[in-house]
């Protein structure tokens, strides 16, 4: 399940509130926002778990696109999920 | 190997963390270079055995495969809980697990950490890249979490051999008293729901009264992963409903409001972070970190790529480019070899056997270590600088649109250094069908052992042209061409096989990126060592094998006397013209001797005359030699590609290892296999070689070129096939692989020799 409505709007945290979750992918390079939902395929929320992507954490963008390059804690994890999983963040104002 | 991999005495201790966390440096600061790396009995993973050094006590450090987590999905992650359980026929349960953290990454790391306490094994806790808590803005309150943890915490910087003593010391004082064993509710698993452990207890039961004495971590993990390596196990071994037993588990689990499997992660992270509350403070880094910086570049589309791009160019000129001065070095010291055998040995076949089949076929091989060694070193220094991970980032949309993921990417590019440990790295790729995939095309890339047929036919073949001031070379930009063949092909291959035999969508890719680092000069000594050592027991075993082999195809059947007569009348005079001109007054310039004494030119033109009758001579036996018989034979295949009969012998030789043909070529050169790819004898002896019938050159750059491209596309490597067939536990792909790349390289001659036979 995707939300195509955010792909005519990709926009930074600073421009949109922080009640409205995107998919990782739109939050914009230097970005920051927080993981509020993830959802898919069990044993892909299993690896992204272990990986320490899970809900509450904080988020950076390093590279936008598919594969894109996100920041948790300090340590660089790329990232394409296709159809098997989806995560959405609130991007950080400011 | 696996069976002696320790001493008997010995005590065991396994060294396991998640991947970048800076495993192989701890081991290698540990160990030194006392590793010894074979195979786990009956699957083709990767064991690598240490001594730990400067102990009172035997002590062997078992370095497991980096894994993320326990819940084992692959055979690598497989065999980590097998070797801490002590599941592994032949291989003594380690005594202590030694769990490596990134300092940095405390949080994430002591998730590995909570399942592998629940092992029951006494555990040592190493906080390595500990220099990095400081850079990273972070406090780390090491003793609290000792207190809270109830085993030893020790902080090292493995790459500065910082805290490597003190760890050490911790090992022994471990296994003299081991802590006391952790009471169950201090386990994270203590806070998974009451009602799993329900389902825990009568599934234990269950396997119990059918014989089983599985342990409370195989439970588990039978219930929360679902289709993983233990369910595949055990459902494998004839358990009548077991299946059926775990499904409904599971069902009742949901219906329970147990969300299989993600409360094993929230469990064990809420475990982690009360455990860690106080202990790891991380400073809210807003701004970008400086790899974060250079990511923007080097992992950006099109700046990424060009980047790629140039990074290979770089390789590939310098290993033309710096690898002749040693090659000279050690061309000059199979001359010696040569000689000294040529001057105690009179002519015959002891002689031949060892100047031509040993020091020629062997001594052939070697000479292309330095091209291998500079090959290996730019690798080693991509890997550990982090480069390579973000090569995999970049090719991911590329890979994709071949239905692969940049998973694949490290495999194959550990292939252009040997297919070998390259299909053996798919096993880290979790899809099936993109690591079968993966699997099929590594043979492609252009492997080490393919360089010396480039050398060879490239300083032959193509212009010594020279660009900008002689840093770039022509032959440079051919060889690099040569060497990215196989990867160009590989891109179509890959696209048919995911789509008439392993149809689906690309894997998901999910991969970290560690921080760029300045690559440790150990590890790369290490890596690099370890694989020019291998070369060398290659060459020393099967390509010596191999060379005696034709040398005896050369040599047999046939009557040398005559030959031998005429090569010691020819040695002879070689030796007369020697001491004569050793006689002669010095020239002005004091070396020359004196060219124009009638005396020397009568000799020297008797000379002529006696190696003008050995080479026909040696020429009219290796036609009737078994060789010669089969390259007749064979000769109406291979006319098409433009090849004479003796390429194609040659090319038939080197099946079993592609490196053969150099020592090959040389042998049936009638000039004694003594060549190799930079000698000027055999590229002479090529560039002069002519067809009986018209004499027109044999070779020319369309041939040249068509014997590379064979050569970049064919499966000429038993080793690479019998891999594929343990990985895929079946002969039906290394068969599959070795019918469509010989197909695919016979083809691709025959195209090159027919499209360039007119321009050459």
């Amino acid at each position: 399940m995707r939300f195509h409505q955010f792909e005519i709007f990709p926009v930074c945290g600073s421009m949109i509130t922080d009640s409205v979750p995107l998919p990782i992918e739109y939050l914009q390079p230097e970005c920051h926002g927080t993981i509020v939902e993830m959802c898919g395929q069990p044993c892909q929320m299993q690896r992204l778990a272990e990986l320490g992507i899970r809900q509450g954490c904080k988020v950076r963008m390093v590279c936008q696109g598919e594969p894109c390059l996100i920041c948790i804690e300090g340590r660089r994890i790329s990232l394409r999920l296709g159809d098997s999983a989806d995560i959405f963040v609130i991007p950080a104002a400011g | 190997m696996p069976s002696n991999t320790s001493v008997k005495d010995a005590r065991v201790v396994a060294l396991i963390g998640n991947p970048n966390t800076g495993k192989s440096s701890l081991f290698n600061a540990l160990c030194g270079m006392n590793a010894r790396v074979g195979n786990y009995p009956g699957v083709t993973v990767e064991q690598k055995v240490g001594r730990l050094s400067g102990t009172a006590e035997t002590i062997d450090v078992i370095d497991l495969p980096g894994t993320y987590s326990l819940a084992a999905r692959s055979a690598d992650e497989a065999v980590a809980v097998n070797v801490l359980s002590g599941e592994i026929p032949q291989q003594a349960k380690p005594e202590v697990a030694i769990v490596i953290l990134d300092a940095a990454n405390v949080e994430r790391n002591l998730y590995l950490f909570s399942q592998i306490y629940e092992l029951g094994l006494p555990v040592i806790v190493v906080m390595n890249m500990w220099d990095r808590v400081t850079s990273e803005g972070l406090t780390v309150n090491a003793e609290l979490l000792s207190q809270r943890l109830g085993v030893p915490v020790v902080c090292t910087s493995a790459n500065k051999r910082k805290g490597i003593d003190e760890l050490k010391k911790t090992i022994e004082s471990t296994l003299r008293s081991p802590a006391s064993t952790p009471r169950p509710e201090q386990f994270a698993r203590a806070m998974f729901p009451s009602v799993f452990h329900d389902e825990v207890k009568q599934l234990t039961e269950w396997l119990e009264s059918q014989g089983r004495k599985p342990s409370t971590y195989q439970v588990d993990r039978l219930l929360i992963d679902s289709d993983g390596h233990f369910q595949k196990l055990i459902c494998q071994s004839g358990l009548p409903d077991i299946a059926t037993k775990i499904e409904d588990a599971r069902l009742r689990l949901q219906t329970a409001g147990c969300k299989v499997p993600m409360f094993e992660t929230k469990a064990r992270y809420a475990w982690v972070r009360k455990l860690i509350d106080g202990a790891v403070v991380r400073q809210e880094s807003r701004s970008a970190s400086p790899s974060d910086r250079i990511d923007r570049w080097l992992t950006h589309r099109w700046v990424g790529m060009l980047f790629f791009v140039f990074v290979m160019f770089i390789v590939f000129q310098s290993i033309t480019l710096f690898a002749k001065f040693p090659m000279d070095g050690i061309q000059w010291l199979q001359a010696q070899a040569s000689g000294g055998v040529e001057a105690v040995l009179a002519p015959g076949a002891l002689r031949s056997l060892i100047v031509d089949g040993v020091i020629g076929g062997v001594g052939g091989v070697i000479v292309f270590l330095p091209q291998i060694a500079i090959l290996f070193l730019f690798i080693a220094i991509l890997e550990d600088c982090g480069y390579m991970a973000r090569a995999a980032f970049v090719m991911d949309k590329l890979m994709t649109t071949v239905g692969l993921s940049g998973k694949s990417f490290l495999p194959l590019m550990s292939s252009f250094a040997c297919a070998v440990p390259g299909i053996m790295a798919t096993r880290t790729i979790e899809s099936r069908k993109d690591r079968m995939v993966t699997l099929l095309i590594a043979p492609l890339m252009s492997c080490s052992a393919r360089l010396p047929v480039y050398v060879l036919m490239v300083s032959a073949f193509v212009p010594d042209t020279k660009y900008v001031g002689g840093w770039i070379t022509l032959q440079g930009m051919v060889l690099m061409f040569m060497q990215s063949l196989g990867a160009m092909v590989a891109i179509p291959v890959a696209w048919l096989l995911k789509k008439f035999f392993f149809p689906g969508e690309p894997a998901t890719f999910l991969m970290e990126l560690h921080s760029y680092k300045w690559p440790s000069p150990v590890v790369i000594y290490q890596r690099v060592w370890e694989r020019l050592l291998s070369f060398v027991v290659r060459a020393g075993t099967l390509i010596f094998c191999t060379s005696i082999l034709v040398w005896a195809a050369v040599y047999f059947p046939g009557d040398h006397l005559s030959l031998d007569s005429s090569v010691s009348k020819l040695e002879r005079l070689q030796s007369e013209v020697s001491e004569t001109i050793a006689k002669q007054p010095s020239s002005p310039r004091g070396t020359e001797a004196p060219i124009e004494d009638p005396n020397i030119a009568n000799m020297q033109s008797k000379i002529d005359e006696a190696q003008e009758l050995v080479n026909q001579q040696r020429s009219k036996l290796i036609e009737g030699s078994f060789l010669g018989m089969v390259g007749h034979r064979i000769e109406p295949f291979v006319k098409p590609l433009g090849w004479d009969w003796k390429i194609g012998v040659a090319v038939v030789a080197s099946f079993p290892a592609r490196e053969v043909i150099i020592a090959t070529l040389g042998t049936i050169y009638s000039l004694g296999s003594d060549q190799d790819e930079n000698s000027q004898g055999l590229q002479h002896q090529m560039q002069i070689a002519e067809w009986p019938n018209d004499g027109k050159p044999v070779f020319s750059l369309a041939t040249a070129l068509s014997i590379m491209v064979f050569f970049a596309l064919c499966a000429q490597c038993s080793a690479t096939l019998m891999t594929i067939r343990r990985e895929t536990n079946s002969w039906r792909w290394p068969i599959f692989s070795f019918v469509y790349m010989t197909t695919l390289a016979y083809i691709g001659a025959w195209l090159t020799y027919q499209c360039f036979r007119f321009w050459s």
